[in-house]
């Protein structure tokens, strides 16, 4: 440019129409980096500086941040996407085949809108898992980690009304499914346990949800407003607080000296959106976002797969009654989550990734949270858990949503002779009691007491009793009523008299199987003799392993006090009987451990 | 004989517990908060509509001689329904799981309805043979129409063992 003579750009700057708006100039001073922060009301939702560490990649990932630029991406891609959509049951599908063929770039616009929902969930749980492991919950952020909890569900909820949208296939069987627990919910639901007596199809939680007894239109246009409108904008809201509170609890981690977030956060925040667009192009330009055939009310695909975020919760339907997988298991998940901050009175570990050693426990090297092992190993078995089972899901589920191996062909004229049976009552409950019974600690007090009336051994030997006895009972409570109780089904429903025949010759109890097979081919007198054996070893492991965590438990009720130990203990017990009862579905063939058919009360 | 002194005194004795002021500020707040709460609350019922348009649970499924024995997806994929002939009669299925409610299907192989969703597999009286179902196949009324065809009936439903062979939900109809 030549000498004197201002280029286009300095005199624009110069007129009042661009100093109308922008009041401070650009050039790099550490003046204009804190006006370019709090001169924006974007940008100012940051604070102008922040500690070296907390903007470290490897600390946060950026994991909030991306989840919220997905959001961002999902309603400007949804806002377009409405231009050509119209939530009715006989346009819905050709909308959404218009905007594939038909419009231009619209197959693209879904695709990325598809993709970033996708991308926005992984986004937000992960966030979530980072945030627990740098123990960011912790005082004085446990409130924003409930509104983190409500934002995790609310998009999970904006996920499953999207997912009605294109009126497919996949789409109808997701929603009835998903419609469905809610008729089965305690209380206000037609086919719930404990149903209020008024209560029918055409009154129940289903019935508002999808706003008539069959899926339909007025489904379609309720899961629309649900989707576009309702559930975003109270999303938002909570988005606010969210944010707000992030600034306002300031951030978990302050070592390093501060540094201006303009440049070093804007342009790290900048460089994560750019890495998810590409990846969200690249991927929308390679994939096409699945459309089944247009739904049909009476014909359901097979198998029918719910999108990966929900098949560990479809999953978790086969093993328990709807009532409890589809309402309580969510609602206590939720609960839990909620609840971590409040209980977990740890105050160690904020600000930095949980600590991890090699240990040695016994025999076996294991990798151990140092700082918080209980908090730790508990929500990360959690997440693990969930994982599993949407890979049991996914890649182990075929036709009749059997099982099939990953590597295994699917075959739709496979014979089966699938048999569950459920164990008597009686039994079930002292199973289920024991169970529970094993999360009772011996207090403090109590165990001076013990040891001041029999002897210094005493609390060691109340403990062994305890555990041991539980152990056992909940063997004894397992076997005997399988290897004796009589088949009630037999002989309308069952081939053979007895649970023990039953399940012996069934294909999918490999455990009742093997015994029977031993009892058939070594006699009764052997065969009863190892089973005898196997109760004792199974029980006395049981009962060992309890004794392994009494310690824990012991010191945990002292320092917890009743309320969040009953808390912490129960939600414990509940995941792990979670995968109690799984093996005992796969393995034993056990159905129920107690059904009151008349109350619809099953577990 | 005394005057009912409760209710001359009612004023004084709201002004001895709470104070004038106090009463009428609390009484203010607490009609807001009721009246607000009530209204919230009402809208709940605004979601449950009045009129349903959804399509009709009854139809006609031809003459009981067009059925072989056996099980019959003839009406599966326009009715979800299965009609069933035994030497005695006929009964009808409803073709919902009884867990979340997909459509199973019928394997003449094993003699078994599977379901898709979650694995609940049924046999030929309904009854759960394994799989998370809860509750057998729910059977539909059954009955010859006027005109000698079979009329189903999706809206009475039945599926407790005793109930369910017999009454409306079971057709006589021997086989010649």
């Amino acid at each position: 440019m030549a000498e004197g003579r201002p280029s286009f750009k300095q005199y624009l700057k110069k007129t009042k129409i661009w100093k109308s708006i922008y009041r401070h100039d650009f050039t790099d001073t550490p003046k204009t980096r804190l006006q370019r922060v709090f001169g924006n009301v974007f940008l100012h939702l940051q604070p102008v500086r922040v500690a070296k560490d907390a903007i470290r990649v490897t600390y946060t990932w950026g994991l909030g941040g991306i989840s919220f630029y997905l959001f961002l991406v999902l309603v400007v891609t949804g806002i377009l996407l409405m231009f050509y959509y119209r939530p009715a049951s006989v346009l819905a599908y050709q909308d959404i085949k218009d905007l594939s063929f038909a419009v231009t770039l619209g197959q693209l616009l879904r695709n990325m809108h598809r993709w970033a929902a996708h991308l926005m969930v992984v986004a937000v749980i992960f966030h979530m898992v980072r945030v627990f492991l740098t123990g960011a919950y912790k005082p004085p952020r446990e409130y924003n980690w409930v509104v983190g909890v409500l934002l995790l569900v609310m998009t999970l909820f904006l996920s499953y009304t999207g997912y009605l949208l294109p009126w497919d296939q996949l789409a109808l069987w997701a929603v009835t499914v998903g419609a469905q627990m809610a008729a089965n919910s305690p209380i206000l639901g037609n086919e719930g346990p404990f149903r209020l007596p008024f209560i029918t199809t055409s009154n129940d939680a289903r019935f508002g949800l999808i706003g008539g007894t069959v899926i339909g239109d007025a489904t379609l246009i309720r899961f629309y407003v649900l989707h576009c409108i309702a559930v975003p904008f109270i999303f938002s809201i909570f988005l606010c607080v969210h944010l707000w509170r992030v600034r306002k609890d300031s951030f978990s981690k302050q070592t390093g000296e501060k540094v201006d977030v303009w440049p070093h956060l804007v342009s790290r925040e900048f460089l994560a959106a750019l890495l998810v667009t590409v990846i969200l192009f690249a991927w929308s330009l390679l994939m096409n976002a699945p459309l089944e055939a247009e739904a049909n009310l009476n014909v359901t695909p097979n198998p029918s797969k719910a999108p990966w975020y929900f098949v560990g919760l479809q999953e978790l339907l086969v093993y328990f009654d709807p009532w409890i997988a589809g309402v309580v298991l969510p609602t206590l998940i939720i609960i839990g989550l909620v609840a971590i901050p409040y209980v977990d009175i740890n105050p160690k570990g904020v600000g930095s990734w949980a600590r991890m050693r090699w240990k040695r426990l016994g025999p076996l090297p294991i990798w151990y949270p140092e700082e918080r092992p209980f908090a730790v190993s508990v929500f990360m078995l959690g997440i693990v858990m969930w994982f599993v089972l949407i890979f049991i899901g996914t890649y182990c589920r075929g036709p009749n949503w059997e099982w099939y191996w990953p590597w295994e062909e699917w075959s739709h004229r496979r014979i089966t002779k699938f048999t569950l049976k459920d164990i008597p009552n009686v039994w079930g409950g002292l199973l289920l009691m024991s169970y529970f019974l094993l999360g009772s600690p011996i207090p403090q007090k109590v165990k001076a007491v013990l040891a001041q009336r029999a002897g210094p051994k005493a609390p060691v030997l109340a403990s062994a009793a305890l555990h041991l006895g539980l152990g056992i009972l909940m063997s004894v409570a397992l076997f005997v009523p399988l290897l004796t109780a009589a088949d009630p089904g037999y002989p309308d429903r069952s081939r053979y008299p007895t649970l023990f025949e039953s399940l012996g010759h069934a294909v999918n109890a490999p455990v009742m199987m093997a015994l029977f097979q031993f009892v058939e081919r070594a006699g009764p007198a052997a065969g009863y003799s190892l089973i005898a054996a196997i109760i004792g070893v199974l029980g006395l492991a049981l009962g060992g392993l309890g004794m392994i965590f009494a310690k824990l438990k012991d010191r945990m009720y002292d320092e917890l006090g009743l309320i969040k130990y009953t808390i912490v203990m129960s939600l414990l017990l509940m995941m792990m009987g979670v995968l109690a009862k799984i093996v005992l579905r796969l393995l034993f063939g056990v159905k129920y451990l107690i059904s009151i058919p008349t109350f619809s009360f099953n577990i | 004989m005394e005057p009912a002194a409760p209710t001359r005194d009612l004023w004084g004795w709201v002004d001895e517990q709470v104070g004038r002021r106090q009463f009428l500020l609390k009484a203010g707040w607490a009609f807001f908060w009721v009246f607000l709460g009530g209204w919230l609350l009402s809208n709940l019922r605004f979601l449950f509509p009045n009129v349903l348009y959804e399509p009709t649970l009854s139809f006609k499924a031809g003459k009981p001689e067009e059925y072989p024995l056996g099980v019959s997806e003839k009406w599966k994929k326009t009715q979800r329904a299965w009609i069933i002939r035994r030497d005695d009669g006929f009964y009808c299925f409803w073709a919902r799981c009884t867990h979340l409610g997909c459509t199973p299907n019928w394997f003449e192989a094993e003699g078994r309805f599977k379901c898709p969703c979650h694995g609940s597999n049924f046999n030929r009286n309904g009854d759960v043979i394994a799989g998370p179902a809860p509750k057998p196949l729910w059977r539909c009324a059954i009955r010859l129409a006027d005109d000698g065809q079979l009329q189903i009936d999706k809206a009475r439903l039945e599926n407790r063992a005793g109930a369910r062979e017999q009454g409306d939900f079971f057709l006589p109809y021997q086989s010649a």
